[in-house]
């Protein structure tokens, strides 16, 4: 499958945070639709994400004085939020492409930034060659760019590229020879780059987060940026990079806690209970109690994460920063805990009838587990305890 | 409240999660002071200091999330009383916030006694059982049925 370099429609422009939260909420109303259809043929969206950037909001991110909404976090993180309650592959696709929006911000001349934004506001978008599978951990690069006279060269593979396959230019990572790494903005359309849908993981179905390969790829030095420069001094861009990986994650909560609900109502009274009806179990009832208030506190402190972010940006240094970072990670844990207790609750409440092929309600357990993966929650306890018992400020990359 | 509103069941409080909170806090801060100057590595660890062994760092990390979690919804329901939203949104909103103060209290009682050897006496609210508040919020969310305390008597 191959993309087009240009988008099929002009994107509208979104002016404010409200306008960005009711354009998501209708896009959501009919991206519900055919959500279960789309995962269980691994359907890939691309009629949606038309929909979906044409409405504006891969752009909400783009400051005022370049001619978006500059919206605050909150905003962000809830738009992901309602888009991935009803698919949060969907839901997944602009990560990185939110994430290069605030890493063009940090580190991109003006002449770039005008260029890159202005493409964004017309609907482009951008999709990841970041990560590499076979390098030594998730911030290790073995992709080399080599500058020379008439602009650069990559050459490397890529893994979980999200977003690549649906993109129509692919930002992608690479190191030149002190290991500093470089974002190169490549056109969908380059002969040297090739996008292979080769993901087959049992969640997050429809994110087509399979393979990249740049093969000699020319691009103009205008064309690349020192990425490098968004992690040496402190920006928000880590915890960008991870709000919207929590938010994914508890809109997979909030959507499965719905399901829940839904057809909990619909349950058989047991035997023993005495009762007419199963939406009168006073255990059914105290479980769900249960699972309100923490999915609740989850939208809770993703809001304050939301908040830290923009405080972050308003004032970047090394206090703000490391507080958006410990923040994040109390939303990422508690979004991973409430995303994989409400999709496995889900069945215990609402009984056997519910894991029938044909209501395909497994789709939110098996998109909570593949991306709660993401990064692990294990050393987010320990980023948290670590600031908190030590003072040890949080590293900065892509996952704090 | 009026005539005809029974009072039966208790009236979900802020002003309970708001203790449980205060007091949650304070025993993050004891055990906190304790493991910095106090606390000793265990020998197997091969750590000089109990503030390094990466299992106290992140039981720290949870336990703070626990304290985080009900602070955030102790400061939605007073937000959601301040702005005298539905009564319903209210009352289920502040068992929420006493749901989560009572287990970040729990929390910091069992990380102060695993991490100390210690044990602070806790308040108990025995006439306000918790029980009660996860099937208030339940019985309202999956079945529409409003908290008792909003329940007409006739």
């Amino acid at each position: 499958m191959t993309a087009s370099a240009q988008p099929t429609r002009t994107a509208h422009i979104i002016r404010t945070d409200a306008e960005a939260i009711s354009i998501a909420k209708a896009l959501a109303e009919r991206f519900a639709v055919d959500a279960s259809v789309r995962d269980r043929e691994r359907r890939l969206p691309v009629a949606e994400l038309d929909e979906f950037s044409a409405s504006g909001l891969w752009g909400i991110t783009i400051p005022r004085e370049y001619g978006g909404a500059g919206v605050s976090y909150v905003t962000v993180a809830e738009v992901i939020k309602i888009i991935s309650a009803v698919d949060s592959s969907l839901g997944q696709i602009p990560q990185n492409h939110l994430g290069v929006l605030d890493i063009l911000l940090q580190t991109a001349s003006e002449e770039q930034k005008r260029y890159y934004f202005g493409k964004v506001l017309q609907g482009y978008r951008f999709g990841n060659a970041f990560s590499e599978a076979k390098s030594k951990n998730a911030g290790a690069f073995e992709t080399t760019i080599r500058f020379d006279a008439d602009g650069a060269q990559i050459d490397g593979e890529k893994f979980y590229c999200t977003g690549a396959l649906f993109a129509h230019i692919v930002p992608a990572v690479a190191v030149n020879e002190q290991n500093q790494a470089f974002i190169a903005f490549i056109e969908r359309d380059n002969p040297g780059l090739t996008v292979i849908d080769s993901w087959d993981g049992f969640g997050q179905r429809t994110t087509a987060s399979g393979g990249v390969t740049l093969n000699a790829v020319r691009v103009p030095l205008s064309a690349v940026i020192p990425a490098h420069r968004a992690f040496d001094e402190p920006t928000a861009d880590g915890p960008i990079s991870q709000i919207i990986q929590a938010a994914v994650d508890t809109g997979i909560a909030v959507g499965a806690l719905e399901e829940t609900k839904h057809y909990a109502r619909q349950s058989r009274p047991w035997i023993d209970s005495g009762l007419d009806h199963g939406w009168q179990d006073p255990f059914t009832i105290a479980a769900i109690g249960d699972l309100e208030w923490r999915v609740h506190g989850t939208e809770a402190i993703l809001e304050k994460a939301g908040r830290a972010i923009d405080q972050a940006l308003l004032n970047p240094n090394e206090d703000s920063v490391a507080h958006a970072s410990v923040v994040v990670a109390q939303a990422k844990v508690l979004s991973a805990e409430s995303a994989l207790l409400a999709s496995s609750k889900l069945f215990e409440l609402a009984g056997t009838r519910s894991v029938l092929g044909k209501y395909n309600l497994d789709r939110y357990w098996r998109n909570a587990r593949t991306h709660t993966l993401h990064d692990p929650a294990r050393w987010k306890y320990h980023l948290i305890g670590n600031f908190l018992l030590n003072g040890v400020k949080p590293a900065r990359h892509a996952w704090n | 409240m009026n005539a005809l509103t029974q009072t039966a069941a208790a009236q979900p409080s802020l002003a309970r999660s708001g203790n449980d909170l205060e007091r949650a806090r304070q025993l993050l801060q004891q055990t906190l002071l304790f493991v910095r100057e106090q606390a000793q590595p265990w020998a197997g660890s091969g750590l000089a200091k109990a503030s390094d062994d990466p299992y106290v760092i992140s039981r720290f990390g949870d336990l703070q999330i626990r304290i985080e979690v009900a602070a955030a919804l102790h400061e939605r329901a007073e937000a959601l009383r301040n702005a005298a939203q539905d009564p319903a949104e209210v009352s289920v909103a502040q068992a929420e916030a006493a749901i989560a103060s009572a287990e970040a209290l729990l929390a910091a009682s069992n990380a102060e006694f695993e991490l100390t050897g210690q044990r602070s006496p806790q308040l108990a609210a025995l006439n306000d059982p918790l029980r009660w508040k996860y099937q208030l919020i339940g019985n309202y969310r999956l079945n529409g049925v409003l908290p008792p305390s909003l329940r007409s008597a006739v």
